[in-house]
């Protein structure tokens, strides 16, 4: 039986694989080890920082207080509480958390240098108490750590502790992988690709920013707190902004958006100080250097130099791609499937869109005024006008991603009151985009997954599992997005990046995205622009057997006339904000008023 | 009582000059470039150092290094740009930040191979007898650092609004295609913006030097308190980095002679933590953009 998840054996190897290091230590001496405990802990920080700067693209200067929660909660809760060395591990490691929560939180408002200003300011907070707070934490003096016994074993060796941190690290790993191979990863990459986008097909972008904080300082926290026995006496230094600095190269040198590039970066970078002792004094210059150089040269990390290398040597067998063209304009076999058994009930008769009295100002320029316009279930209904005339403010206004100042927005019955964008896919409305926004380094396939619109942040923890061990759910996932490519012509490219495809196909790619979740009303927001005579062809017709075979109500923004008249069987016509004509396409580009403003004659 | 917060304003007076020329030189590479450069403590740091070298090894005289130091260090800062920062013009802006970041670590740890020592000594620039203005009493280091500091401040931030460059700079920073389509040379306007930037910097390392003292530490004492003026002045205003200065400077002075010497550290944090949450545009934010 053919396996759909994500495949048990690409999840085991890293761990497995990193297990028998831990395990080759065990033969060596006493320093060995200990070298080997410190390589697992900077391992679980480089696949925990995989998942927030790699995928989440979040920038920290905050790794280390992270890392010194985990270490300074497990040893305050066995010194002043009494607590067993496990249950000071699962405090500290929950104290990581929380402090990703209270990173996040505030963190998800900012971008670039501004969130790297928030977590330095976070990292030298955390040290600054904790060197301050002395009955509890020693302060600069030091706290030294408990004796850890676990159901009365005393940990000494440093062996116990390699096996100890390899347990935990492995675990790290698979769940790291289960995440970044899986949905969550998923929607991450859509996100890094386009937030808009993302948020267009339900994925909360700062939802999903925290909950990256989150998992990523649980991880590090927790390798702080096992750690912190072979440290035996912790001092705020070890978790400053320059252990932070230095973790945050990890995923960097390593390859930044898969587990591998974290386990590599952080086993090979935390194994480079202690292979240089010779150069000691230079250590933290050759480091420097060795990521910038790994910036400059080789953006992908070392994963990518490995890819590149495989690929010279042919180990890798590299498949030519399929064409990069459509297999046919419509397949009416998938198309049905889309529809599914119970094909959607005949609209004929109610009203899709609604809008009343919607207007929208910036400053003094009223860019929609008043806008009332009816949208007919089922129907396909066209909005041209002039550059400058407001379809695009009006558009975004129904799509959720602008609130209007003024008006009501009805959807098949039901107001849209200030909803974000990200709730429209639940009231079955999906949208395309003028500039296409496909999630580029995604595959065709998993973009449309993602237009499935279960996207919230902990459903998506548990798509993810359901992935990894290949469950009923996600195979149904699965099969109804390649439906959706089926019917749109694209089945033979599903498993290519949608980034690498023509502007055509990935126009395309977002229609499937569109309709995978059997909306009720497509957006779409000038869907031919850019295209070539031909593939306008083909997507019109493709548009029009979706309306005829889903009944799905499709609204249409376009400059191109010729298109937009031929497509629709309505068309409004709007300028300087307002509707000024509406009626049957052929009749309303014939009237006195619309060759006026719209072409400039008379 | 007066003449004791006299004292107090005074001091907070010389680091927020200090700090304000810090934060200048990061506003004029952000405006020009758009790259907040994470590497600027260290080059105030490298400013400090030269300013070692060439007064106690060279024996050149203070008017010399004045000079000297801010060329050479403008002159390290403009090959960073040519030789890291050009390669990766076109990457994301979240990994030219990173790189500006690792430039840091190597600057600071570039610097500690000829002298591997904690902290070096330099002489105040004027040591003649101090002021006594009634009760109060200033140092003529103090004096010249309150007023040298401003003054060379404020001259950066009217070149830069005044020069053809700034403007230059500032097309390329709102439209670099625009801009070159007009004829600037982008890569010429770069390279400048980051010699007058780093230049900035090294001269806030030559007047750091004697007060603050010449060690690696230099390099996050400094970018702190440098950000936090920037960030007071919303990160593009001239103006508005050398009155954040001010404020921080005169803040961490008064939190530290009235409420408590641990929390003067902390008092920059809080600052550039309220401002980012609460005003993100700044203070003093230049010209509203209106957005359409």
């Amino acid at each position: 039986m053919k396996r759909d998840g994500t495949g048990f054996r690409e999840l085991a190897a890293p761990v497995l694989l990193v297990w028998a290091g831990a395990a080759a230590s065990l033969f060596f001496d006493r320093y060995t080890q200990y070298v080997a405990a410190l390589l697992l802990v900077a391992i679980m920080v480089g696949v925990a920082l995989v998942i927030l700067v790699g995928l989440a693209r979040m920038i920290t200067l905050a790794a280390g207080a992270m890392m010194g929660l985990g270490a300074y909660g497990t040893a305050a809760m066995m010194v002043h509480l009494d607590a067993p060395f496990l249950v000071g591990v699962a405090f500290g490691t929950a104290l990581g958390a929380l402090g990703g929560l209270l990173l996040g939180l505030p963190a998800t408002r900012f971008r670039g240098h501004h969130l790297a200003m928030v977590t330095m300011v976070f990292q030298f907070v955390v040290i600054i108490v904790i060197s301050e707070w002395d009955s509890l934490t020693g302060g600069v003096e030091g706290l030294r750590m408990p004796q850890a016994t676990i159901a009365g074993y005393a940990l000494k060796a440093d062996w116990e502790y390699v096996v100890l941190i390899a347990f935990f690290a492995g675990l790290s790993i698979l769940f790291a992988g289960i995440l970044i191979r899986g949905h969550f990863g998923k929607a991450l990459k859509a996100m890094s690709a386009t937030e808009v986008g993302a948020e267009a097909f339900g994925i909360n972008v700062a939802g999903y920013q925290v909950m990256a904080f989150v998992i990523s300082s649980a991880i590090i926290a927790l390798g702080g707190a096992l750690f912190a026995p072979e440290i035996r006496i912790l001092d705020p230094d070890q978790y400053g902004i320059l252990t932070s600095v230095l973790m945050l190269a990890y995923p960097i040198v390593g390859g930044m958006t898969s587990l591998w590039g974290g386990i590599i970066g952080g086993g090979l970078l935390r194994a480079g100080p202690e292979l240089l002792r010779v150069v000691d004094e230079y250590q933290e210059l050759v480091y420097a250097a060795i990521v910038i150089a790994v910036i400059v040269f080789l953006p992908g990390g070392l994963v990518e130099l490995y890819s590149r290398v495989a690929a010279a040597l042919g180990v890798k067998r590299t498949k030519a791609p399929p064409p990069d063209r459509p297999s046919a304009p419509i397949r009416a076999a998938a198309l049905g499937r889309v529809a599914g058994t119970h094909p959607l009930s005949d609209p004929k008769g109610l009203v899709a869109l609604k809008t009343a009295g919607v207007s929208k100002s910036y400053g003094s320029l009223k860019a929609v005024s008043a806008v009332d316009l009816t949208v007919a279930a089922g129907s396909l209904h066209g909005l041209i006008g002039p550059n400058g005339a407001g379809k695009t403010t009006f558009f975004n206004t129904i799509s959720g991603f602008i609130p209007a100042d003024e008006g009501t927005i009805e959807i098949f019955g039901r107001r849209m009151a200030d909803e974000p964008a990200r709730t429209r896919i639940r009231f079955g409305v999906a949208r395309t985009f003028q500039n296409v926004a496909v999630y580029r380094t995604l595959s065709c396939l998993d973009n449309v997954i993602i237009g499935l619109g279960e996207n919230d942040v902990v459903a998506s923890l548990w798509h993810s599992i359901d992935e990894a061990v290949g469950g009923r759910a996600s195979r149904g996932r699965r099969e109804l997005a390649l439906n959706a490519l089926d019917a749109v012509g694209l089945a033979n490219v599903a498993d290519e990046a949608a980034g690498s495809l023509s502007l055509g196909n990935q126009r395309r790619v977002e229609i499937a995205r569109a309709i995978v979740s059997k909306p009720k009303l497509i957006l779409l927001d000038e869907p031919v622009s850019g295209v070539g005579a031909e593939e306008e062809e083909r997507l019109k017709e493709l548009l029009r057997s979706l309306n005829r075979e889903l009944g799905v109500t499709m609204f249409v923004i376009e400059h191109n006339i010729r298109f937009v008249v031929d497509l629709c069987e309505r068309l409004s016509v709007m300028s300087n904000g307002r509707i000024i004509a509406e009626g049957a396409p052929a009749e309303v580009i014939k009237s006195a008023d619309v060759r006026r403003v719209y072409f400039g004659e008379g | 009582m007066l003449i004791d917060f006299l004292f107090v304003l005074v001091g907070g007076l010389k680091f927020g000059a200090i700090y304000a020329l810090g934060a200048i030189g990061l506003v004029v590479i952000h405006k020009a470039t758009k790259t907040v450069n994470f590497a600027h403590g260290a080059l105030i740091m490298l400013g400090a150092y030269v300013t070692f070298f060439l007064l106690e090894l060279f024996k050149l005289p203070y008017w010399a290094v004045y000079v000297l130091a801010p060329t050479l260090v403008g002159a390290v800062s403009a090959f960073l740009e040519f030789a890291i920062l050009r390669p990766i013009r076109r990457a994301d802006m979240f990994i030219v930040i990173i790189a500006t970041v690792f430039l840091a670590i190597a600057l600071q740890e570039a610097v500690r191979l000829p002298y591997d020592v904690e902290m070096l000594a330099v002489a105040a620039v004027l040591e003649g007898d101090p002021l006594f203005l009634g009760d109060l009493i200033i140092t003529q280091e103090s004096m010249w650092i309150i007023a040298g500091a401003f003054l060379f401040a404020i001259l950066g931030a009217l070149l830069f609004a005044q020069a053809g460059l700034g403007r230059s700079m500032r097309a390329m920073a709102q439209n670099i295609r625009g801009a070159q389509l007009c004829g600037y040379s982008v890569d010429g306007v770069y390279v400048f913006a980051w010699f007058v930037g780093g230049g900035l910097a090294g001269l806030a390392g030559v007047f750091s030097a004697p007060s603050l003292g010449v060690s690696p530490e230099l390099m996050v004492a400094t970018i702190v308190p440098a950000f936090v003026a920037a960030v007071i002045g919303g990160f593009d205003s001239l103006r508005g980095a050398i009155l954040g200065g001010l404020i921080l400077g005169i803040l961490e002075n008064v939190a530290a002679a009235y409420i408590s010497a641990g929390l003067k550290s902390a008092i920059s944090f809080l600052i550039l933590f309220a401002v980012l949450m609460i005003r993100p545009e700044g203070l003093f934010p230049e010209g509203r953009v209106r957005k359409v």
